[in-house]
């Protein structure tokens, strides 16, 4: 607003200036400069982990150390028996019935924080642990699914290098059956050939024993016929001579 | 300092100057609260205690009903800390006053009951009549459950104030019978002491069952409403 005083008192003694008088507050706006301040809270600063040290629950350590050099040790205490007996005599505390009730609370109380105190203290520890431990897995667990994306392609790649191995073998093994199936074929053809020619030579072989049985049985034929009934008599008769010599000789023999 | 068994009850005043707001809104300080992850022990305790309290709460509401969760937490927060803090000797408790239960319950009851009227009008009138009445009973029924309808901000807030004073009173007083009895004879005394520190007991508990009791019932008639 005191701008706005300023650009039109200039205004007004410099009427040439009038025009910039008018546009003047919007440009200051545009020149103010916003949002100076850090952009983020992180990294947050982190929190003491342990409280001020009291005595009695009440009284900082810090009041203590600070009346100890007029005083020493005992200083405080003397301090505040004499109040507590100052106010009790002079009735500034007035012992009433609250008095009582308040020994019974503040007593439960004391009683109650004294007893259940380091395993409330030790639950609340344990729920920050357990945030922090649920957030550390879900890092952890992160950080283990990389990893073990990065290894398993670190594997493939190694996996890769090897694989001419396996192409070796399968050209091997292609090999092997190319030669295995022409040497079948080879022998098939080979077997074949011969069967043909076994045929032929068996052929030719019974023709030949078919030629010689006719010929002997043709001649056995020719020789029977030839031989007449005057030939057949006198054969007959010489053998019979020839064994009843024979005979003789053999009746002879056992003799001696 | 107390004149009679009633003082610690009156509207309390510094210097003439009612500081009754001030007593109201100091539970509010009692809790700390920050924007970072993991906190230092109350703060943790706090938003388990509180996450707790939430879920076993507003388990049953519809979605329409949970919009009254920060409503319910709030209420039962200032309850059992007003509550609880009334316990302290020479402390003035907010909900001793009918006038700070009625401010409590009348709104939040017809704030319910409106809501039922205006959404789920037949659901809403149809729970002034139950099921299987016979019929000639109908008319008496029905303004006897308009009257139980009536009754229920009544009896909220009366039943706060009336737990949480006479429990008061009873602290006091037998506290006063244990200092009359401390001149005269200190056994008997030490009874009443005992007895008074039974009652403290059960004060603590009284204070938070009856915000526990207060928010839930808050919380039933808003179950029967959405």
């Amino acid at each position: 607003m005191l701008s706005r005083v300023v650009l039109s008192a200039a205004a007004t003694e410099a009427p040439a200036l009038k025009n910039a008088a008018l546009l003047g507050p919007g440009a200051l706006q545009t020149a103010r400069i916003f949002h100076t301040g850090q952009p983020s809270l992180a990294p947050v600063p982190p929190l003491p982990e342990y409280g001020g040290k009291v005595r009695f629950g009440l009284i900082p350590e810090e009041f203590f150390q600070f009346l100890y050099p007029k005083t020493g040790v005992t200083g405080p205490y003397m301090l505040g028996t004499g109040l507590i007996l100052y106010f009790l005599s002079k009735e500034i505390y007035v012992v009433t019935a609250e008095m009582f009730s308040s020994i019974a609370t503040i007593g439960l109380l004391i009683y109650g924080i004294k007893k259940y105190g380091p395993s409330v203290a030790e639950f609340a520890d344990k729920l920050n642990e357990d945030k922090l431990a649920k957030l550390e897995e879900a890092k952890q667990a992160s950080i283990k699914s990389i990893q073990d994306a990065i290894d398993m392609e670190k594997a493939q790649q190694a996996l890769v290098q090897k694989r001419h191995y396996l192409f070796d073998v399968q050209r091997n093994n292609i090999a092997m059956s190319l030669e295995v199936t022409y040497r079948e074929r080879l022998h098939r053809v080979y077997r074949e050939v011969k069967n043909r020619l076994d045929y032929h030579i068996s052929v030719q072989n019974v023709a030949r024993r078919k030629e010689q049985e006719h010929m002997i049985s043709w001649v056995e034929k020719s020789v029977v016929q030839s031989i007449s009934a005057q030939q057949e008599r006198e054969t007959i008769a010489k053998c019979i001579q020839d064994l009843q010599l024979l005979a003789k000789k053999a009746q002879a023999q056992p003799v001696m | 300092m107390n004149e009679n068994l009633f003082t610690s009850f009156s509207t309390p005043t510094l210097m003439g100057l009612p500081i009754i707001i001030m007593i109201i809104a100091f539970p509010a300080l009692l809790y700390p609260t920050s924007n970072r992850l993991i906190s230092n022990r109350i703060r943790t305790l706090q938003q388990y205690l509180i996450n707790l309290i939430l879920k076993q709460m507003m388990a049953i509401h519809s979605p329409k009903g949970r919009t009254w969760s920060l409503m319910l937490m709030s209420l039962i927060i200032f309850i059992a800390s007003t509550n609880l803090l009334g316990l302290l000797p020479h402390t003035f408790t907010p909900t001793t006053q009918l006038s700070i239960n009625l401010g409590l319950a009348i709104p939040l009851w017809a704030g319910a009951v409106i809501l039922g009227f205006r959404y789920k009008f037949k659901t809403s009138v149809s729970h002034f009549l139950p099921q299987g009445t016979p019929i000639l009973l109908i008319p008496m029924l029905i303004i006897i459950e308009t009257i139980s309808l009536f009754i229920q901000p009544m009896a909220l807030a009366v039943r706060l104030t009336a737990n949480i004073t006479a429990g008061h009173l009873l602290m006091h007083l037998i506290g006063a019978a244990t200092l009359a009895l401390f001149s005269i004879s200190t056994s008997t005394a030490l009874i009443t002491f005992i007895i008074l520190l039974l009652l403290t007991m059960l004060e603590f508990a009284v204070a938070l069952i009856q915000a526990y009791v207060f928010t839930l019932l808050v919380s039933l008639y808003l179950h029967d409403n959405t």
